[in-house]
């Protein structure tokens, strides 16, 4: 009898609701001595019977085991009801399935009804030595139906949730690309306004999701912030062309037009809504500096974001290792002495010490999947290692910093496959 | 076959399975020895209620030793007692059988 109490018990998979639907099989047809006994589940679109689990068929038998259902047939059994297949002879159910009857042995046939709905069917086959099946008999039987035709209702409801459940879950991946692609595509058309600036959005978000890491930042925060680095410059879409790439000095008029992106990119993405936090703000102030000197709000550092202090810093460094329409771009030892010279008055010092621990790092080989140096390959990183450790992290805050100061510059282009060393 | 503990869940089909074998192999005469089963509920009739049908189907023998009188009483309630030999123990079957062959 346990296992019919198990039968209440919650099945979650269609081989668990097979193996505990054998199992009360076995115990229906040990109570009353028959060999041989199927249990079926009713598929309401293919309009058929199918086996869920089976006793005392021999495996040639079990592949034909399926009965086709007119819906005709349904509305003649009533609920749970034991039926002896005799009675069932001049129904066209019974004719339509007369051969898998006789190989199933079949003498009860009980039609399976949970709330109503037609769900199952159990087929009993003679009792050993074909005694009848007696009148209190077929109520012990109808008791222990109900119990089996409520299990495969509740699974059968469970399977199709959590077959919904994963196919909401397939789409909402494939939805994720392709918000994700449509979010590169804006970055790559943001880009190609500028004739110097190819990929600098997917650099920078990259930059910036490398230090929101080391940082500690949640996964759905940390990809936030790369969705604000890849639009951080959607404002420069509407910025005449011919600014952006002037390689002469600009005009005052043409910084003010210039330093009108952050606002454009803001008051875009604004009206967007998306899954993460804060974009709008990330993109408005990733010119802010923490001395208040920045735009467009010149704001404070602490009225300012990790978020935007991070974009910021990324932003720049990216600006000094790529060639401008007005200057070359730097070395790397070059970019970072500017950075640290900009540290504690452009860049927040917890933000430039992040960044350049993690590029430490990398350049000595110390982590697996490099995030910065990859992006680095067209940037002299010779002069790096000849840097004095202290000008790069700060002096005080060097102590803290874990690792070794000696640079093994050693990395893979995507052409080579022995490890560059430099 | 000496079937051990309890014979009250699914693993016990493989008592079945292995009748199958005995049968599937021409074997005529079959002891089930319960002298170390414990338990045996409903599943377990269920069980044996199969191998009962194959010993039929193959014209076999069946033969049950060692029964404690709750064993007895089962088999006896649930009508299976008229399809097997009940012998006291394995030599008295053994003795039974050397007999009629």
């Amino acid at each position: 009898m346990e296992s019919l109490v198990d039968l209440g018990q919650e099945v979650s998979s269609a081989k668990e609701l097979a193996e505990k639907m054998k199992a009360a099989l076995y115990v229906m047809t040990g109570i009353f001595s028959v060999p041989t006994a199927a249990l079926f589940i009713y598929h309401p679109q293919r309009k058929s019977l199918e086996l869920v689990t089976e006793k005392g068929h021999r495996d040639k038998a079990k592949k034909e085991m399926k009965l086709s259902v007119p819906s005709a047939g349904i509305k003649r059994f009533r609920m749970n009801e034991p039926h002896p297949i005799l009675d069932m002879s001049k129904t066209t159910f019974y004719r339509q399935n007369h051969a898998v009857f006789m190989r199933l042995q079949t003498r009860i046939f009980i039609p399976l009804f949970a709330k109503g709905e037609f769900v199952g069917a159990i087929a009993l086959g003679k009792k050993l030595g074909g005694a009848p099946y007696h009148p209190e008999e077929k109520d012990v039987l109808r008791v222990i139906a109900h119990q089996m035709a409520i299990t495969l209702h509740n699974t059968r409801l469970f399977l199709e949730l959590a077959k919904k459940a994963s196919e909401n879950k397939r789409l909402y991946t494939s939805m994720q690309r392709i918000y994700h692609d449509t979010i590169q595509a804006f970055a790559a058309a943001i880009d190609a306004k500028d004739d110097y600036t190819k990929d600098h959005s997917y650099r920078v978000a990259s930059y910036a999701v490398a230090i929101a890491r080391e940082l500690g930042w949640k996964k759905n925060d940390v990809e936030g912030l790369y969705v604000a680095g890849l639009l951080h410059d959607i404002g420069k879409i509407i910025i005449d062309h011919d600014i952006i790439n002037k390689g002469e000095k600009l005009t005052t008029p043409e910084i003010y037009e210039i330093k009108r992106h952050p606002q454009i990119s803001y008051d875009i993405l604004s009206k967007v809504k998306f899954p993460w936090k804060n974009i709008d703000h990330f993109v408005r102030h990733h010119h802010e500096r923490i001395d208040g000197k920045g735009y467009p709000d010149a704001l404070m550092s602490t009225e300012l974001s990790d978020g935007v202090k991070i974009l910021s810093l990324a932003d720049a460094f990216d600006a000094m290792t790529t060639d401008r329409p007005y200057r070359g771009k730097m070395t790397l030892s070059t970019a970072v002495q500017e950075v640290m010279k900009c540290s504690g008055t452009q860049f927040d010092a917890k933000m430039t010490n992040t960044f350049f621990n993690i590029l430490r790092r990398e350049l000595n080989g110390e982590v697996k999947e490099k995030q910065i140096l990859p992006h680095l390959r067209n940037v002299d990183i010779t002069d790096f290692n000849t840097l004095d450790p202290a000008t790069v992290y700060g002096g005080a805050s060097m102590d803290s910093l874990p690792g070794k100061t000696e640079y093994v510059l050693t990395w893979q282009t995507e052409t080579e496959k022995a490890p560059r060393t430099l | 076959m000496t079937p051990k503990g309890y014979i009250n869940d699914m693993g016990a089909v493989r008592l079945e399975q292995t009748s199958d074998v005995f049968l599937g192999k021409g074997v005529k005469k079959i002891i089930v020895n319960f002298s170390d089963v414990q338990f045996i509920n409903t599943i377990g009739i269920s069980i044996f209620t199969g191998i009962v049908q194959k010993i039929q189907e193959h014209e076999s023998l069946l033969c049950f030793t060692n029964m404690k009188k709750i064993h007895l009483d089962v088999f006896e309630m649930v009508g299976l007692i008229k399809y097997v030999k009940v012998f006291k123990d394995e030599e008295a079957a053994l003795t039974f059988l050397k007999g009629r062959s």
